[in-house]
């Protein structure tokens, strides 16, 4: 445990070192003075959408690009040789990246609460982003895993993000309108109903399939392939 | 003496070979040694490394670890090794001491960082970026790295590679200090340079097996061609003869030589490391 936590308090410090946890505030208080322009009712629909941008492909890029550049520096072999097991060293990563987007979801749905006076359901918010978020960690991994370097991930992050991403967005703009089973099997749509079942009206048991579905996709991705994969591209150096 | 290491008929086939690249492997390491793995790129002597300091795990035989079954050791054992990579091992954008102190942290017992930094001449640019540093100062963060946590047992690979004499010398000089301390080291190379002046005994790997094993004096001796080779000025070119060792204050041909012709150089033709790795395992040093 001391071992975890010393690994997870490196990966927040070099957030702030590389300038992902600045930025990502930016970007947070871009969010907020695009409250201060819109109505409450289009801030309470927009809530999602901005919560789950961080959750999702913010998480995604941010543990590809992390993953690619320690594995260039060397520095996750080294990692490997420490008295930590590689468990430790993956959930500090997926930690690190669920502070982001907690960081997020936190900033923003306070500032929703002080310029509009809504209130959203904060416990289930943070489970929504941390399920959610652990679903598109695993994803994260698996792309930065299946790819010889960043760029290779983005054009994989590319290909998934079509049809897996974009069309519950669309969806979820009223732009398309396609069969809401089909779209359940992403696991950008599951994301989005997690964090919506906090935020407006869902129904039970389509939030709570979401939360199932992307508790099990989770576990397997990470059992069946970051795990394995993880452990054999890490000793290849 | 103990074995630190005592391996038996250790075989390794990777996921996508075909075959196994470690072939019935067999060798001790004694503790307090400094045991050379020597053999050109692709024999094999990583993947031993990288089972003896557990990162791969999915190997046949049998390996111990001071009398114990290394895969039954957990991860308690990188509380008493070190390991030192050929590659730079180390968060680009923070300084050296940064590094230093991060990789510290994880370690129940640290050697004194400063003291050590200071022994590679790199303490005062300890406020230096690592992605700053130069290829040989990267190499000597990274020894130092490797002796960070006061290890019973270094693991070094090409460890003086890229360095200029006078840092590879402190560093080899570092290595000695520590065998005579009780440490025991397992050097893997392709630099004969460093095998000559550190190693105890070595082994030759290539293509997974190991040839022969010995140390490198009783290689001299076994595989050395006592000889003197002349290089003379005859008919405005150099000339060369090569002599016997054996009988040379007697020997006419040479003393005619020495006699009647302008010299200009004379080697004993001592047989070197390389020559021996490639008689003994047929395969040229690169």
């Amino acid at each position: 445990m001391k071992g975890m936590l010393k690994l997870l308090k490196g990966e927040l410090r070099r957030f702030v070192l590389y300038k992902i946890l600045p930025v990502s505030l930016v970007t947070s208080l871009i969010w907020i003075v695009l409250f201060l322009f819109i109505s409450a009712e289009e801030a309470l629909e927009l809530l999602p959408l901005l919560v789950f941008v961080d959750v999702s492909m913010m998480s995604i890029i941010l543990i590809g690009a992390s993953y690619h550049l320690e594995r260039q520096e060397g520095v996750i072999k080294s990692m490997m040789i420490m008295p930590v097991s590689m468990g430790q060293i993956l959930c500090s990563k997926i930690i690190a990246s669920m502070v982001l987007a907690v960081e997020s979801a936190v900033i923003t749905s306070l500032a929703l609460l002080i310029i509009h006076g809504v209130v959203v359901n904060y416990a289930l918010l943070l489970l929504a982003v941390i399920v959610a978020g652990a679903a598109h960690a695993a994803i994260g991994f698996f792309f930065a895993l299946y790819s010889r370097d960043f760029p290779m991930m983005l054009a994989l992050l590319m290909a998934y993000m079509l049809p897996m991403a974009m069309l519950p967005v669309l969806q979820e703009l009223k732009i398309i309108d396609i069969n809401e089973w089909i779209l359940f099997a992403s696991p950008s749509q599951s994301g989005l109903i997690v964090l919506s079942s906090a935020i407006s009206e869902v129904e039970a048991g389509e939030a709570l399939a979401a939360f199932a579905y992307l508790m099990v996709l989770t576990l397997v991705l990470f059992k069946y392939a970051v795990y394995p994969k993880f452990k054999r591209t890490s000793v290849r150096g | 003496m103990a074995y630190a290491f005592s391996v038996k008929n250790l075989c390794y086939k990777y996921r996508k070979s075909n075959e196994d690249v470690i072939r019935s492997v067999c060798f001790d390491v004694n503790e307090g040694e400094i045991f050379g793995l020597l053999g050109p790129s692709g024999a094999g002597k990583t993947t031993i490394q990288k089972i003896l300091i557990k990162l791969l795990d999915d190997y046949r035989g049998k390996v111990s670890y001071f009398g114990n079954d290394l895969k039954a050791v957990g991860k308690s054992l990188y509380e008493e090794i070190g390991v030192g990579f050929e590659m730079p091992v180390h968060f680009t954008k923070m300084t050296a001491l940064e590094n230093m102190k991060y990789f510290a942290g994880f370690y129940k017992k640290t050697a004194d960082i400063q003291e050590l930094m200071e022994k590679v001449g790199l303490w005062e640019y300890r406020n230096y970026k690592a992605g700053e540093y130069s290829k040989g100062m990267k190499v000597r963060l990274n020894f130092v790295r490797a002796i960070l946590n006061n290890p019973r047992m270094l693991f070094l690979d090409e460890v003086t590679n890229g360095l200029d004499p006078k840092n590879a010398r402190i560093i080899k000089d570092i290595i000695s200090d520590f065998r005579d301390r009780g440490g025991t080291v397992f050097l893997t190379t392709h630099l004969m340079n460093d095998v000559e002046q550190l190693c105890d005994r070595i082994a030759f790997c290539v293509q997974g097996k190991l040839g022969e094993i010995s140390t490198p004096r009783d290689l001299k001796i076994k595989h050395g061609k006592r000889e003197l080779n002349v290089e003379y000025r005859e008919n405005g070119s150099t000339a060369q003869s090569v002599f016997p060792m054996q009988d040379i204050g007697a020997n006419k041909e040479f003393l005619s030589l020495l006699n009647t012709k302008e010299i200009e150089t004379i080697h004993s033709g001592e047989t070197t490391m390389e020559d021996i790795f490639i008689k003994v395992t047929g395969v040229e040093v690169k």
